[in-house]
């Protein structure tokens, strides 16, 4: 009798204790208030977190079964510039429909929570098949059983799986709205800093940097060519010709080199280049006087005139009536389709200027995905400028300021308002005041 | 006191055959998993070494090394020693005897589905629980029967006292009865978003604090005692333990996820206890100490006495290691570097499996009958365990300090993991140390159990009276 009494009362207190601290710990913040489903957006908004769609649930299965969440954690920690590195500290609501959840427990990679929308789906295709490739300092495995054969092009075929896959990865962050816009320019990705005096110095530091960061797209010899290229539906830029897309400078001009900064800094977004905001300050000037001397243009030529951004017009529908009259007018429609999903007649057969098929871009998407940048003055200067080595031209000579900015607000109209970085005049004039 | 004398008794209470049989399993599954994870280590160094086979890849062999250290090399092994210490502490022969042989092919079974089903690709996504539902099914039946085994046993025992090792046991058993299917059934298919995390932070905590620590202290208090041939240092004090893991280990979870969006204050009550956990540290500490006070020579005698040492000293700096991680401050730098890493191999191998060798280094020869075959494989055995492993504990420590400090100084993320590879090149040789020390310990056992050199009459267990004759 003895006997029971003190094993009961053992067992008894060791489940009691267990079972105590499992509903304080587990099920007392679940049962005591509703199951967070939305989220607080960047511009304080209440937003309910989305669902995974039926592509997107598979591909978190292949993300639970290849292993990723074991060096890939799945949360932004508010501490030590977690949200410089990678974007806004998670919350709650954004994990409503996580079965079970990821948030893992080791970083031997970088952490995915905001990895949507980074970069392209190509890049992730490329990453899977040899992340080496891309990344010649990775440590990532390789998936060749993600793919399946090769196309005509040589590009190997991913598997549904694989795309399944990258679904998933791109719907990650997402329920936070469009938080990139914000991103680096709150981080100070679009202020230029001055050239380190030591420039002269950093062709040879940015050899380094380029062989370790831009070989896998751009190739050894700055020809577009490298391996990972022939995944990639928007070519590396061919940096021997020494043509731009993202300038600051009049059509046909090279670009200065805080045009050069920007990209690096801030990405191409729709594109496989991603944002380089981790490297150093020094490392990405270095990789810049680097990168000019694959072209002969820098030795040549200097940097037009920088394009002067103004102050913008008041976006009002009279503004976006007399934008729709000049989409119109000057044929927008015929490469960006009449309703900007970017199927307009002739955008099957756009070619850019190495004879490279290239898309038009679908201007639903809104500002987070414009290759110029989210904020209205972003696409104020590509219609200053043009993409030079693409389609699209410069409409300096043909709209006057005030035009250009009544095209700014029709296109805007196309895709999600909450989509563009609207910018206080102040903020403007720091990112663009030159 | 009355459980020593019974200890040192010799009646014929064990069943050495189903010992013997657990732990030849429990030493096998003790070279297999570390094995895997040097296979893992190597990876970090080559990527691409066995990389073109998703059976192999690195994301599928990680869990394997994971569960299959926990549930096979540290639980099988464990059983075994169970089978010896509870009818010895017990002074009853095992209740439900031959269960005890078809619960160690039910549990076999489900680590080699588990981890075929890793390897395969139809894991949980749920970490220390990430075998597929079907490969838990044998290992969740198969602990239903030991708890019952070994609960059953306790109940009915002749030694009034309940000596610490047996509340021990029976806490692990019953509080990972219930925390399997929390794990394995509840969190993979119910409980959505961070009430998931949450839940899957108190089980990663219950695996290893209400499962691998209360069955590794048990051990430990079974055979130090015996190892120094000293009594217990205080039965007491040993109880403070015993009550202040029950009573703060089952809050402690969810400090896995710090800074997450999980409720603060259960991070704060997570991160509370988790320091009040010194507390069962440092008495458990003080009482292993306490034991061998005034017989510090047994060390140089007896490989029980050295494994059990060793592992308490790793025990030490594990625990007050884990206890600082849990703070807010300490893990902003730490947290999901490689110094969690080094924390978890402190404590499952370099605390618990290496005390299950200092119980097998105890119970393989009175099982079999026969001497240790080799004191200088033992000594190696040994050393290189020291060695390898002090180099796995401090290199990985040293990682996790310097790449969170270049984290929070926003250095490039991959600049960060090239840093780090010349340290994952050392971790991977100390793991080959330790691999190449289990496998000396492995073929000293074989040969101890095939090689007829017989064991004085009064260390042998006395054969038992064959099951037919019940």
């Amino acid at each position: 009798m003895q006997n029971k009494r003190i094993d009961t009362f053992v067992m008894g207190m060791a489940i009691v204790f267990m079972g105590a601290a499992v509903f304080i710990m587990g099920l007392l913040p679940w049962l005591g208030r509703a199951h967070a489903m939305t989220v607080v957006t960047m511009d304080g908004k209440v937003v309910p977190a989305q669902p995974y769609t039926p592509l997107e649930a598979r591909g978190r299965k292949v993300y639970i079964r290849e292993g990723c969440w074991y060096c890939h954690s799945q949360y932004v920690r508010p501490v030590t510039g977690e949200d410089r590195r990678w974007g806004p500290p998670s919350q709650e609501g954004e994990y409503a429909y996580d079965v079970p959840h990821m948030f893992g427990t080791r970083r031997i990679g970088p952490d995915l929570t905001r990895e949507g929308g980074r970069v392209a789906d190509d890049w992730h295709y490329a990453h899977h098949f040899n992340p080496r490739m891309v990344v010649p300092d990775s440590i990532m495995p390789q998936f060749p059983w993600l793919y399946n054969g090769v196309d005509a092009n040589g590009r190997p075929v991913p598997t549904d799986d694989a795309v399944a896959l990258v679904a998933y990865i791109q719907k990650l962050g997402s329920n936070l709205g469009p938080w990139r816009k914000n991103f680096l320019y709150v981080s100070g990705g679009s202020a230029i800093p001055v050239i380190p005096a030591a420039v002269e110095d950093g062709v040879a530091e940015g050899k380094k940097v380029f062989v370790r960061r831009c070989v896998g797209c751009h190739g050894e010899t700055g020809d577009g060519k490298g391996p990972v290229a022939v995944f990639l539906g928007t070519k590396p830029r061919i940096f021997k010709d020494g043509i731009f897309k993202l300038r600051s400078t009049p059509s046909g001009s090279i670009p200065t080199d805080g045009d050069l900064y920007r990209t690096i800094t801030m990405g191409v977004r729709g594109t496989a280049m991603p944002n380089w905001h981790e490297l150093t300050e020094d490392d990405r000037w270095f990789v810049i006087q680097y990168i000019k001397t694959f072209s002969d243009r820098f030795k040549e030529e200097t940097p037009g005139d920088v394009i002067v951004i103004p102050p913008e017009s008041p976006n009002t529908p009279d503004s976006v009536s007399r934008g729709k009259g000049l989409y119109d007018q000057m044929k927008c429609a015929e490469c960006h389709g009449v309703d900007g999903t970017g199927n307009g007649p002739s955008a099957s057969t756009l070619r850019d200027n190495w004879g490279n098929p290239i898309a038009a871009r679908n201007f639903t998407h809104g500002g987070t995905d414009m290759k110029s940048g989210p904020a209205p003055q972003d696409m104020y200067k590509a219609f200053s400028t043009g993409l030079d080595g693409t389609p699209m031209p410069s409409y300096a000579d043909f709209l006057n300021p005030d035009q250009r900015w009544d095209l700014v607000h029709y296109v805007m109209s196309f895709g999600p308002p909450d989509t563009y970085l609207i910018l206080t005049p102040q903020q403007a004039g720091d990112a663009y005041g030159h | 006191m009355a459980a020593s004398q019974a200890l040192l008794e010799n009646e014929p209470l064990v069943n050495a055959k189903l010992v013997k049989q657990w732990l030849f399993w429990g030493i096998l599954w003790t070279m297999i998993f570390p094995l895997v994870g040097v296979v893992v280590s190597i990876k970090f160094n080559y990527p691409d070494w066995l990389g073109q086979t998703s059976w192999l890849t690195w994301g599928r062999i990680r869990p394997m090394h994971v569960n299959g250290v926990i549930f096979g090399a540290f639980s099988t092994t464990f059983f075994g020693l169970v089978f010896y210490m509870v009818p010895k502490l017990t002074g009853i022969r095992m209740v439900g005897e031959k269960m005890g042989f078809w619960c160690l092919w039910l549990w076999n079974i489900g680590v080699v589905l588990g981890s075929y089903s890793l390897m395969a690709g139809y894991q949980k996504g749920i970490e220390a629980g990430d075998y597929a539902l079907w490969a838990d099914v044998p290992l969740i039946i198969a602990f239903i029967i030991l708890t019952y085994m070994v609960i059953a046993t306790i109940v009915q025992r002749k030694e009034k006292l309940l000596y610490v090792s047996l509340y021990y046991t029976a806490g692990a058993m019953v509080w990972t009865a219930i925390n399997f299917p929390i794990g394995n059934i509840l969190l993979p298919y119910w409980v959505p978003g961070v009430n998931n995390a949450a839940l899957h932070g108190l089980y990663i905590h219950y695996i290893v604090g209400l499962w691998i620590t209360p069955a590794g202290l048990a051990l430990i208090y079974f055979f130090l005692p015996l190892a120094c041939k000293n009594p217990l240092y205080s039965h007491k004090l040993s109880l403070v333990g015993f009550w202040s893991i029950a009573l703060f280990y089952p809050f402690v979870g969810i400090h896995h996820y710090l800074y997450s969006p999980i409720p603060n204050w259960t991070q704060t009550i997570a991160i509370v206890t988790s320091m009040m956990l010194i507390i069962p540290v440092w008495t458990v500490t003080q009482n292993f100490f306490g034991t061998m006070m005034g017989n510090w020579k047994s060390l140089q005698e007896s490989f029980v006495a050295k494994f059990c040492i060793m592992g308490s000293i790793f025990y030490f700096l594990g625990c007050f290691q884990g206890s600082t991680e849990a703070l807010r401050g300490m893990q902003q730098l730490t947290h999901f570097t490689d110094f969690v890493i080094s924390h978890s191999h402190l404590t499952i191998f370099g605390t618990f499996v290496v005390w299950t060798m200092a119980g097998t280094y105890y119970v393989w020869p009175r099982v079999t009958g026969h001497a240790l075959w080799s004191k200088t494989l033992a000594t190696w055995h040994f050393w290189l365990i020291v060695v390898s492993f002090s180099t796995m504990a401090g290199v990985l420590t040293l990682m996790g300090l310097l790449q969170g400090t270049m984290w929070m100084d926003s250095v490039d993320f991959v600049d960060t993991v090239v840093a780090m590879k010349p340290y994952w090149f050392v971790r991977t040789l100390s793991g080959i140390g330790m691999d190449i020390g289990i496998f000396l310990f492995m073929i000293n056992m074989y040969m101890t159990a095939v090689e007829p050199s017989p064991l004085p009459e009064m260390e042998r267990e006395k054969a038992f009276v064959p099951a037919a004759a019940d």
